[in-house]
């Protein structure tokens, strides 16, 4: 089995039972996100449960690219379970971290990690190779995530400094590494069962959304430490170390070589592309595992690894203040990877907090008393104040550990801040992203899945690049047209330029239904099962690439089939994907998904898209009309209620499933190989008719 | 002339023209070891040397990872002959470590070899190596490097000694490596933190190995190269 270890971990928490599931039994499904919604579906016979529940399964799967040469993909890991985010169904739900933790669980010789049960007393998982032990956690409840690893850290290696080979278990053979352990664990955010809460390894590396660090926290699992020394067997060394090279050669920034094409690229941007510099403070690009691009930052004043929204949540806010980015929203960002809390959550929670306070609902006093030092806005002395009362329930935090859509529910306001898009929660309790009113494959994926999809695919290209241009007074260096034309040869099985329509019509056609399957698809098999990270792929446009042609789609099966020896094609992979979609979607029906759900807050019909991003970004987009390609400022619009609803209709159908209800048929299922899924919607009369 | 006045080379002087042959200048030395005048047995210096720069290094353990690959067929950190130490929550610039093999000039693995399965390749520009049939596992290399971490590797899975050779010999890499060839670290390496060069470099110290990579393109991203 090149690019598999053979064996997945299963650790019983209550029985402590620790045994192994034979990979093979699940390879058919690629490796993450596939194989963890196959065994969730396999062992939770019940999958209404609540993510509290002592029966919730969380998967933690690696790929068979996981710590290998292929770029981009070897330092991704998926996690899954039912979540406690969502709102008002604690869905089913995904997240996944960079790093170097899948690489180490690959080496020390298993694919995945399955966790069932609670635990009676807290605990942290020990791997070490191929042993495997539960060790009390009572010394590290409490402590935040960097302590608890430094801890963990000594105590499996027995140093304090790490400068030296260490030897890795007691074997005669002297096996041993310079690796430190890597793990992932809990704050106090996640023992205090927050909603919001992570699980954070290394320094930066966060599976935030779904809450998952509240679902460890229920089952009192602190950590989980690997620290491995064995060999992933590669079938064709040669051609993954060639392909690394064309892909360096071809598609990527190299010093010497930064090309002057303004906006944000997938596999090709420059380093520390998510992470925003502070003045006068030094540094240096970071990368997970076998990255090429590393588009994280480290610095000599902190928010080190934090990039993207771990680092905007309070960026904007400190710059207001002071005129430019400071060391405040550094101490800000690790501040959060410390105590273990989703930054995305933790962002919107603050506009909300500060509409409420500007409005005279929040305050010293007021309708919903708090002690929040808004004076202080913009400096770290109100984050720490506000991420303080969250991870201990204390103050406003008894009721924000719950997450803003539950917290507003408490406080009476749900209906009415989600009418005027006060509170911008769009899709199933989570903070609106790239919005559905103007970016909607983005806000269609989202609604139709579980959270907050967070695929940057058709973005950037679509909407960051023109965007920026934009805002910069500057023309995009490639036309609408162009970009829908090398979209349309890149996208299989559909090949249709207008997939990248924006227009008031296009968001409601076929051919949107085609991108948003497109985009469910390849996601979860090409991203989230084999790993692709999603700041790099979808590659479709690429300023160093022959006539800009992305790296997508030769790239995912090239560096795929160097690993495993099989032939993937692309498109097969894609296959996979649809197979993967409809088992999630299986999932979610058995939890009670009905078509009716699948809406958006109101604010999404009812109010014009403010014009721009979260981040001030004008929302020029590619679209369509009069038979010519251009791109267009869509800002401002409404997504129309009845038109949304007969696009459903539409993507129901491509999918081939029920249009009524959103269920798939079982013609459909059996098609994938799904009978025995077909069999259990049936069972439980929720099963598509046709 | 030597100390004794015969003709013939001080260590020192020996080390210096060996090093001028890494240079280019012209002295062919094809041969391991040389018995000096001054009854010592000195080494021809590599003709090649990896250099990095430790502040420009990103931590992605590419390097790492291509080095194993196209030695071993496999991906295994451990076995790579160059390693990246990481100290996830240090701050730059004393996060993170590129540490390789220096090709000594006076090579104290080599000398510590009993069995001469550690020795100069001359076939390839000198590189220290090792003959894997010759090694006897007996680890004195490894435990002879005066570097920390060492940079003779343990090969645990095959039970042997292993070093870097500078790709000379890479049965999972159809390219031409060693000092006249390319270097899977130098050519994967996606911040050109590494780089090769067929100067001796200053032995005495760190300096001549941990060098300043980082030119203008490093300024205009926003990054310090001091």
């Amino acid at each position: 089995m090149n690019g598999y270890t053979g064996s997945i971990l299963r650790v019983n928490l209550k029985t402590r039972k620790i045994s192994t599931i034979d990979t093979k039994k699940y390879e058919m499904w690629g490796g993450g996100h596939g194989i963890g919604s196959a065994i969730f579906f396999d062992l939770v016979k019940d999958k209404a449960i609540s993510g509290y529940d002592s029966g919730n399964v969380v998967t933690i799967m690696t790929s068979p690219l996981s710590g290998t040469l292929a770029p981009a993909v070897s330092g991704r890991t998926e996690v899954q379970g039912v979540g406690l985010q969502s709102y008002p169904v604690e869905w089913f739900t995904r997240s996944n971290f960079g790093g170097r933790f899948a690489g180490m669980l690959k080496y020390a010789g298993w694919d995945g990690i399955v966790i069932e049960g609670k635990s009676k007393n807290p605990v942290w998982i020990d791997i070490r190779d191929r042993e495997v032990k539960l060790v009390d956690a009572k010394p590290l409840w409490g402590l935040d995530t960097w302590e608890t690893q430094k801890k963990i850290w000594h105590r499996v290696t027995g140093l304090k400094s790490y400068k030296d080979w260490m030897e890795v278990g007691k074997s005669p053979r002297g096996e041993r590494t310079t690796l430190k352990p890597a793990v992932l664990t809990i704050g106090p955010a996640g023992e205090n069962l927050s909603r919001i809460a992570s699980l954070i390894h290394d320094a930066g590396n966060a599976a935030g959304q779904g809450g998952f660090g509240g679902v460890w926290g229920s089952k009192n699992l602190k950590a989980i430490s690997v620290i491995g020394s064995g060999s992933i067997h590669i079938s064709d060394p040669n051609a993954l170390m060639e392909a690394r090279l064309w892909a360096k050669k071809s598609y990527s920034w190299q010093p010497g070589n930064l090309t002057d094409k303004l906006g944000s690229h997938a596999f090709s941007s420059n380093p520390s592309q998510g992470s925003p510099s502070t003045p006068g403070v030094k540094s240096r690009p970071s990368g997970c595992m076998a990255c090429h691009k590393c588009c994280r930052r480290k610095t000599e004043l902190g928010g080190n690894e934090s990039s993207c929204v771990d680092m905007f949540f309070y960026c904007f806010e400190d710059a207001k203040k002071h005129g430019k980015q400071t060391t405040a929203s550094l101490k800000a960002s690790d501040l959060i990877q410390k105590t273990g809390i989703n930054a995305f959550e933790l962002e919107t929670v603050i506009i909300w907090l500060k509409t409420l306070h500007k409005k005279g609902i929040l305050g010293p006093g007021k309708e919903i008393d708090t002690d929040l030092p808004f004076d202080k806005m913009g400096e770290y002395e109100f984050v720490e104040k506000l991420v303080t009362q969250l991870e201990t329930r204390q103050g406003i935090g008894a009721d924000l550990h719950n997450g803003a859509a539950r917290t507003a529910k408490k406080w009476g306001r749900f209906e009415k801040d989600l009418k005027s898009g006060v509170l911008a929660l769009q899709y199933w309790g989570y903070p609106k992203h790239y919005d559905a009113r103007t970016e909607v494959e983005w806000g269609y994926g989202s609604i139709l899945g579980d959270r907050d999809c967070n695929e940057h695919d058709f973005m950037m290209p679509c909407y960051y690049s023109p965007s920026m241009n934009a805002l910069a007074g500057m023309e995009t260096y490639i036309s609408a047209k162009e970009v829908s034309q090398i979209i349309a040869e890149k996208c299989k099985p559909y090949n249709d330029p207008l997939m990248i329509d924006y227009s008031d019509e296009g968001i409601y056609s076929e051919h949107m239904a085609k991108t948003v399957a497109w985009h469910r698809h390849y996601t979860r098999f090409w991203k989230q099962s084999i790993g692709y990270c999603d700041w790099c792929y979808a590659d479709f446009v690429n300023p160093y690439a022959p006539g800009y042609r992305g790296i997508t789609p030769e790239a995912e099966p090239k560096f795929l089939n160097a690993v495993t020896g099989k032939n993937l094609t692309f498109e097969q992979g894609m296959e996979l994907g649809r197979k993967i979609w409809n088992l999630d979607r299986a999932i979610w029906i058995l939890q009670g998904r009905h078509r009716d759900q699948e809406v958006f807050a109101d604010f999404t019909y009812e109010k014009p898209q403010e014009g721009h991003a979260t981040y001030e970004i004008p929302y020029v987009m590619t679209v369509h009309e009069k038979g010519k390609w251009k791109y267009k400022d869509v800002g401002g619009r409404i997504l129309d209620r009845s038109k949304f609803e007969e696009w459903k209709t539409k993507y129901y159908t491509l999918e081939g499933w029920d249009p009524e209800s959103g269920w798939p048929v079982r013609k459909t299922l059996k098609s994938m190989g799904l009978d025995y899924v077909a069999d259990e919607l049936h069972s439980h009369k929720k099963l598509g008719r046709g | 002339m030597s100390e004794n006045g015969k003709k013939g080379f001080s260590r020192r002087v020996f080390l210096k023209l060996s090093g001028a042959a890494a240079l280019g200048l012209g002295l062919d030395i094809g041969f391991a070891r040389i018995l000096l005048a001054d009854d010592v047995v000195a080494i021809p210096v590599s003709q090649g040397y990896l250099l990095v720069d430790s502040k420009k290094c990103a931590g992605c353990m590419s390097c790492m990872l291509a080095c194993s690959l196209v030695h071993e067929g496999k991906e295994n950190p451990s076995l790579a002959r160059i390693q990246v130490l990481k100290e996830p929550f240090e701050s730059y610039p004393d996060d993170i470590s590129i540490v390789q093999c220096r090709q000594c000039v006076n090579p104290l693995c080599l000398e510590s070899c009993e069995y001469d399965a550690l020795y100069v390749d001359t076939r390839n520009g000198n590189v220290r190596t090792i003959d894997p049939e010759k090694c006897t596992a007996c680890m004195a290399c490894v435990e002879a490097c005066p570097f920390t971490p060492g940079r003779a590797v343990w090969n645990f899975e095959k039970e042997r000694a292993q070093k870097c050779d500078l790709c000379a010999n890479t049965p999972y890499w159809n390219e031409k490596g060693g000092p006249r060839g390319k270097q899977a670290c130098v050519s994967v390496c996606p911040m050109e933190a590494i780089t090769f060069t067929t100067t001796v470099p200053v032995q005495e110290g760190d300096s001549g190995y941990l060098v300043n990579l980082r030119g203008a393109t490093w300024k205009e991203l926003g990054y310090p190269t001091d």
